[in-house]
């Protein structure tokens, strides 16, 4: 209900007087009115700035937390206000809301911050008023597209998943170019050959020279035919492989033979092979050139390869209706003054305007501006019908013109930012990492200290607490507390980098020398290699991840630390040799299948995430007790 | 609703906005009027005049000017309010009867004054006095009398509010059965209207209606 309208409540009720002595029944009871407070003014207290407002304005709306009860959980007993840690910019906006029924959006604000303060207090944003609206749901939608942007360019650009079948990596190397440089490489050989074909078609139909029997120039085509024919041959094979592969490798085939793209591709390359089945034949040798025509559809291949073709087509696409109408206005006009021309070129004699279709090409001529001059009236109602017509050419086509630019600028404006946004991405990412990792190094830095406070508690007791507790927050201790218990409860250590790598060295080194041997430290090994055997296909390809240096975050259990060697080395093939030593020993031991905890996330560092061994020493002890699980 | 006559809406300045095809004068004569505010008089007159306390007096004017800024509701405005309250039926003729009962001085619009004091009536008077009102409510014609017509008007007026989705079905001639039993509960004398004299009487002696009316005494 309208914001005032709940206080008119007692006027509706109190109009109800005239149903009583017309009621066949009698009234039920009212209900128990509970001792209701007196109208009182309330005091908000948002981060400072006080509000005031009646109680009642409060009430017209009680499913929003301002007219719920839900308000009693922000009372502050000592100032007898409710306080609310929130914008009070954004909370200004929202009370009026209450005041008036209207909920506006102010435009200088972020359209997330202030879908927040929305739904904190429960305010559905389809209410907002229609003052208001457009503008609301505008840049909603631009932040949403902006989003999903960079949600896409993150899918695509870090799906690493070591699970990709050979199908995946192909439609990924296919759609992304950049991604590996044997897709780059088959980009700028279809690219060039589609180049070369389109010019072959064009070519071809050069006149040549003459040749001696024949009186005039015959074309290069027919001249060359046979060189043409390769050609044509091999840019047909070369599209023909492409299109094969790609509906190969398409996760959904249906989808993609249903897809413009596709269907491009196969009207490029179908004039040949229908070419080649048809036999020389008289009758269809006419309905074969005209198959040729279709050739020159190839050069639509290359929207894969150009954005700007792309974002033309789509824009043609997305004013269609525009086009439709400038298409329908020109027609209606054609015809009427096809019509008028015609009759009133109908008296002269030798006029040109034979028929109403062909006074059609004249108005066409002359409605584009064009002119050609191969039709003209000669009457003079004629001709001043004529010069109507040509004027009116130019209004009706200058009016839907500017709908289309402007749709084209917007779409073109939004793929530079998208353009622009990928870029930055990677600083500010790069950037945020540096932050994290910030942090991460804080809690060893706190172990440290506070290692030293658990070994010499009693001794140093007091030195320990000044290094540790002084120093850092109450915020800083529980959360250090929290890693910790997360480390004991692991049996791991978090450590850092360059701690991390130099113990895999360690690690790799005694695990090489220890490898060639059986029995004893196999039955080490056997633990580990056979759980990297559970997690096999996890493990092997982490090596293939790209992100070198995120690489401890992903590798977080017992069970690869002979996995964990792999990314020090260079290269595959060592990497190769060294999966095969480990394969062999997994048969050894069957019965160890103890649960290692394994966590495989995605290459971020995270501050938790540093997980590993800091010690050879240390990872053999935890090796024995975790098999004891 | 949008204001489709052209001296309506003189009240809310917000209808203007849609009047494209209003002639310019009739939209002039909009504008002047619009911008006339219309004060109640004092706080203490209106103490004297009705029968509700200071506090009451204000939490009623807050909730009217808030929804009629400019101090006087029209009938439009007025059926809007009200349909708020029954979504599911048709309530503008019900509406309509009541605005004519609240706007005493006939000048088609309610003013704060008019407004409060009906609602005095109702809600702060006597049996006999609420009865009265509910008379004047009925008589559409304020001749002293109620018709079977005028009756039959106000009956299917009510019987709209209800809407379509009812249960047991709505029956077209259930306005007509219920003005029938009306005329016999009231129609001393026969002779096709009800008095003033006759309603009160009747309805004095029908307990449920006198119980009814004790329903007014708490709504504010």
């Amino acid at each position: 209900m309208a914001a005032g309208v709940a206080a008119w409540l007692p006027f509706a009720r109190a109009a109800a007087i005239g149903w009583m002595p017309v009621a066949s029944a009698p009234m039920p009871t009212p209900p128990r009115e509970k001792r209701r407070t007196q109208d009182g003014l309330i005091i908000l207290n948002v981060s400072g700035t006080k509000f005031q407002t009646w109680r009642n304005t409060l009430e017209r709306y009680p499913d929003t937390l301002l007219g719920s009860t839900e308000r009693d959980f922000f009372f502050h007993e000592e100032s007898n206000e409710y306080f609310f840690d929130r914008d009070p910019d954004i909370f200004r906006h929202i009370l009026n809301f209450y005041r008036t029924g209207k909920l506006h959006y102010p435009r200088h604000e972020c359209i997330s911050a202030y879908d927040e303060e929305l739904a904190f207090f429960g305010i559905i944003p389809e209410i907002i008023g229609d003052c208001c609206y457009e503008e609301y749901k505008d840049r909603r939608r631009e932040n949403a597209e902006r989003i999903q942007d960079d949600e896409d360019n993150e899918n695509n650009n870090d799906l690493v998943s070591p699970d990709m079948t050979l199908r995946q990596s192909m439609w990924r190397a296919f759609e992304n170019p950049h991604t590996s440089t044997m897709a780059l490489v088959f980009y700028y050989v279809t690219g060039f050959f589609i180049a070369v074909s389109v010019m072959a078609n064009v070519v071809e139909t050069v006149p040549c020279g003459s040749s001696p029997n024949r009186v005039k120039d015959i074309s290069c085509g027919e001249r060359y035919a046979l060189a043409f024919f390769c050609l044509d041959t091999a840019c047909v094979m070369i599209f023909t492989v492409e299109y094969l592969l790609r509906l190969l490798a398409a996760p959904s085939r249906y989808k993609f033979v249903k897809s413009v793209m596709s269907i491009i591709d196969v009207v490029a390359i179908m004039p040949y092979y229908i070419g080649l089945v048809m036999t020389d034949n008289e009758d269809v040798s006419g309905a074969f050139v005209t198959l040729r025509v279709f050739r020159v559809f190839r050069i639509f291949k290359f929207s894969r390869h150009s954005a700007g073709l792309r974002i033309l087509g789509y824009t043609l696409k997305s004013c269609a209706s525009e086009l439709g109408f400038l298409l329908f206005s020109l027609t209606m006009a054609i015809i009427i003054f096809a019509t008028v021309m015609f009759y009133a070129e109908k008296g002269s004699t030798a006029s040109k305007f034979t028929s109403i279709p062909a006074a059609f090409w004249y108005t066409i001529v002359t409605m584009t501006t064009l002119g050609y001059g191969d039709m003209v009236p000669k009457t003079i109602v004629g001709k001043i019908f004529g010069s109507i017509c040509s004027l009116s050419g130019v209004l009706v086509i200058a009016l839907p013109v500017p709908v289309i630019v402007s749709n084209f600028s917007r779409i073109y404006h939004q793929s530079q930012r998208a353009e622009k946004r990928r870029a930055q991405k990677k600083t500010r990412l790069a950037r945020i990492r540096a932050a994290k990792i910030g942090g991460a190094s804080a809690y060893l830095q706190y172990k440290r200290n506070g290692l030293l406070g658990d070994r010499l508690d009693e001794a140093s007791k007091e030195a320990g607490q000044a290094l540790v507790t002084k120093t850092s927050a109450t915020f800083e201790n529980q959360h250090h507390h929290l890693l910790h218990c997360l480390e004991k409860t692991t049996n791991h250590e978090f450590v850092d980098e360059q701690t991390y790598e130099s113990s895999c060295m360690e690690v790799s080194l005694t695990n090489q020398a220890r490898s060639r041997s059986s029995s004893v430290s196999s039955s080490q090994h056997g633990l580990s290699s056979c759980c990297s055997r559970r997690n096999k296909r996890k493990s092997f390809h982490v090596p293939n991840s790209t992100t070198g240096a995120d690489r401890h975050g992903s590798i977080q259990e017992l069970s690869t630390i002979q996995i964990q060697e792999r990314p020090l080395s260079n290269s595959r093939a060592s990497l190769n040799a060294k999966l095969d030593e480990t394969a062999q020993l997994n048969c050894d031991q069957p019965f160890l299948t103890a649960a290692i905890i394994s966590m495989p996330t995605p290459p971020v560092t995270t501050p938790e995430g540093d997980e590993s061994t800091s010690s050879a020493d240390y990872l053999q002890s935890n090796i024995v007790r975790v098999s004891a699980l | 609703m949008k204001a489709k006559n052209r001296d309506q809406s003189f009240s809310d300045s917000r209808e203007l906005d849609g009047s494209y095809d209003q002639l310019t004068d009739s939209v002039e004569d909009d504008f002047e009027l619009s911008t006339v505010c219309y004060r109640p008089e004092g706080l203490d007159k209106l103490l004297e005049q009705t029968k509700f306390t200071k506090k009451e007096l204000q939490i009623l004017y807050r909730g009217f000017k808030n929804e009629c800024p400019s101090g006087i509701v029209n009938e439009e405005a007025f059926k809007l309010i009200y349909s708020q309250f029954f979504p599911q039926g048709d309530s503008s003729t019900y509406a309509h009867f009541l605005f004519e009962a609240f706007d005493t001085n006939k000048n088609g619009s309610v003013s704060f004054e008019d407004f409060v004091m009906g609602l005095s009536i109702i809600l702060r008077g006597s049996i006999n006095d609420r009865l009265n009102w509910a008379f004047n409510l009925y008589d559409l014609n304020k001749d002293g009398c109620i018709t079977k017509e005028e009756m039959l008007d106000i009956m299917k007026s009510i019987y709209d509010m209800m809407g379509k989705w009812t249960y047991p079905c709505m029956q077209d001639n259930a306005p007509k059965e219920h003005v029938e039993n009306f005329f016999q509960k009231m129609d001393r004398n026969n002779d096709g209207v009800v008095t003033i004299d006759e309603f009160i009487e009747s309805c004095q002696k029908d307990e449920n209606i006198m119980q009814s009316m004790q329903l007014f005494d708490n709504v504010i």
